[in-house]
């Protein structure tokens, strides 16, 4: 029987027509530009006349909005399926899938739409590899034997370059320890490393995190360092890997070079590339999507995973309002409460959860004395802190993350050196963690309100919490009144109320 | 076509072995899940015993600050 070839029978606002048998993966050109690739069944949905459609991805869309050479290819390749010029909306002008300072886009191999390396001119391509190396040393330094992973080694190895639909960098290393406690802590201590010698870092589970570098215009390129073990024969590396595997093909190190510089690489790579990407790892597959095993997840989720749920969520909210103040300029009730309660005390208050900070704001313009948390503090509370020092008003922004015990006992211990009654505030930041960041938060109250003061919470309740993008646990407030208990808390009252047609409580505790 | 009552009762045994079984897969998973979450914890209390506890055991005030700040800066 005759396989059918793949055709390209339209392109318009709704996406790519395609027909024809098998599933590859085809590269999306707008005026010779990649940016987009996907899998011609796996990524498509089927229409009435046996078709099939691939719809734009949603971010894709908004630039949707004149007329360009529209090009489907097979990646990398010079052969064509379609090749045509394309209006969309009123056709006005040529579309440019670029951000808000010109860079232009296309999607990753995580499906986002961001710089790949083949927007990026040359020199920051350099500048990269540069970094990776200056990264690779530092681990080196710190006693780890780092390697190239994923995307990166993939590129290393089969092209010599970085990967054009790839947007970061990719460090592994594969820990002498074997089990996860020591991984975690070695991870902890690497990160540490790398800050002293200048680095921006972030961590995002206890066996990874990410090293920023800025390049020439203003973009952020992430380099993530994965830690990785083994034991028992298997090999565990953050975050997709979980195999048989043996240590020789690990250790000891070889070298491959990335974009001309000489790069360190696992003894076998192509060991590691086939259980990283499958047998067909020599084929380049811009829209290649990971099928990890649910055994693996599943151990990585427990071992390493939680540290900072949604933290994602409210860094790309924050992300677009950096510079502006809140809208909001009305405090809430609970600020207002909290306001009367460190009057009566004497007391500065401490906003947990302070989001953007339209209350700590309120607060310390009423002369308050303001500490102002936030997981997300660096991008969230950016405004409040620079309105703070222009007003020079009494408020300080700092970090605090419920679910990270480190976060909480140093930040704990940190209050307890003070003497002092205290107020603390947390505007629905109960219901938006989850039950590691309650009793995160009642073990810091312990800290902070060890010599006395007054907790006031507001959280929502009942089922439609799970409405809320941002909630992730419903609140059980009887359990959580016996963690406020099992920390010091006096008294406790609750109040029930609607707001915003939710069922809310607002929690008023004693210390 | 006639079933006795022993192929009845075998079925209904067999429908709840499977039954129960599928349910001792589920309650040891998350007995592993629990016992599995236990190593990030235990690595952060070591690290924060680590780092924090022997400059506060010094009772220098300004190291036992800087201890904690640098800390908190590296997490």
């Amino acid at each position: 029987m005759q396989v059918r070839p793949l055709r390209v029978r339209s392109v318009d606002e709704r996406g790519i027509v395609v027909s024809g048998q098998g599933d590859r993966a085809v590269d999306v050109l707008f005026d010779d530009r990649r940016v987009w690739s996907f899998w011609v069944r796996r990524d498509t949905e089927p229409d009435r006349l046996g078709r099939r459609l691939a719809p734009w991805p949603t971010p894709l869309r908004r630039f949707l909005d004149g007329t360009a050479r529209v090009v489907v290819r097979e990646p990398g390749s010079p052969v064509s399926h379609f090749d045509e010029e394309i209006s969309f909306g009123d056709g006005r002008g040529r579309i440019r899938v670029v951000n808000g300072r010109g860079v232009e886009l296309g999607f990753d191999k995580s499906g986002k739409l961001v710089p790949t390396f083949e927007t990026r001119e040359r020199g920051d391509i350099v500048a990269l590899v540069s970094a990776t190396r200056s990264v690779l040393d530092a681990l080196a330094s710190a006693g780890v034997r780092p390697f190239l992973g994923y995307g990166t080694l993939l590129g290393a190895v089969r092209e010599g370059a970085v990967l054009g639909h790839d947007s970061d960098a990719d460090v592994c290393y594969v820990s002498d320890h074997e089990n996860p406690v020591d991984v975690a802590r070695e991870s902890f201590r690497l990160q540490r490393e790398l800050g002293r010698l200048g680095f921006e870092t972030s961590r995002y589970s206890g066996a990874a995190f990410r090293v920023d570098v800025a390049e020439g215009d203003g973009v952020v390129r992430g380099l993530d360092v994965f830690g990785g073990f083994l034991s028992g024969g298997r090999l565990y590396l953050m975050g997709e890997i979980g195999v048989e595997f043996e240590r020789t093909w690990i250790h000891p190190l070889t070298t491959c070079r990335l974009e001309g510089v000489e790069m360190p690489v696992p003894a076998r790579p192509e060991k590691l590339l086939e259980v990283t990407y499958g047998p067909g790892w020599q084929t380049p597959d811009p829209a290649f999507q990971f099928s990890t095993p649910s055994r693996t997840t599943r151990a990585f989720n427990d071992w390493f995973r939680g540290l900072s749920p949604n933290s994602r969520l409210w860094q790309r909210r924050y992300a677009r309002h950096v510079h502006q103040l809140p809208r909001r300029r009305r405090p809430s009730e609970a600020a207002r409460r909290a306001g009367q309660e460190a009057h009566r005390l004497g007391a500065p208050v401490l906003d947990v959860g302070a989001g953007r900070g339209a209350d700590s704001l309120w607060l310390a313009r009423r002369g308050h004395q303001v500490i102002a948390y936030d997981y997300a503090a660096e991008k969230g509370l950016a405004a409040a802190a620079a309105a703070a020092r222009e007003e020079r008003l009494a408020l300080e922004v700092r970090p605090l993350n419920l679910t990270d015990w480190r976060s909480v006992l140093c930040e704990g211990a940190r209050l307890a050196h003070s003497p002092g009654p205290r107020v603390v505030l947390a505007q629905h930041v109960l219901d938006a963690t989850d039950t590691q960041g309650r009793r995160g938060f009642a073990r810091w109250c312990a800290m902070a309100l060890r010599e006395g003061g007054t907790l006031v919470a507001e959280f929502h309740v009942g089922d439609r919490t799970e409405e809320l993008e941002w909630s992730i646990s419903e609140v059980d407030p009887h359990q959580l009144a016996e963690s406020l208990t099992e920390s010091g808390a006096r008294s406790i009252t609750h109040t029930e109320f609607e707001r915003a047609g939710r069922p809310t409580v607002r929690l008023v505790a004693e210390w | 076509m006639t079933v006795n009552v022993k192929d009845k009762l075998n079925v209904v045994a067999r429908v709840r072995s499977r039954a129960q079984l599928e349910q001792r897969v589920s309650d040891l998973e998350a007995d592993m899940s629990e016992m599995r979450r236990h190593n990030l914890r235990l690595a952060e209390i070591a690290d924060v015993v680590q780092e924090l506890l022997i400059p506060m055991a010094s009772r220098d005030e300004a190291k036992v600050q800087e201890a904690i700040e640098r800390f908190n800066k590296s997490l």
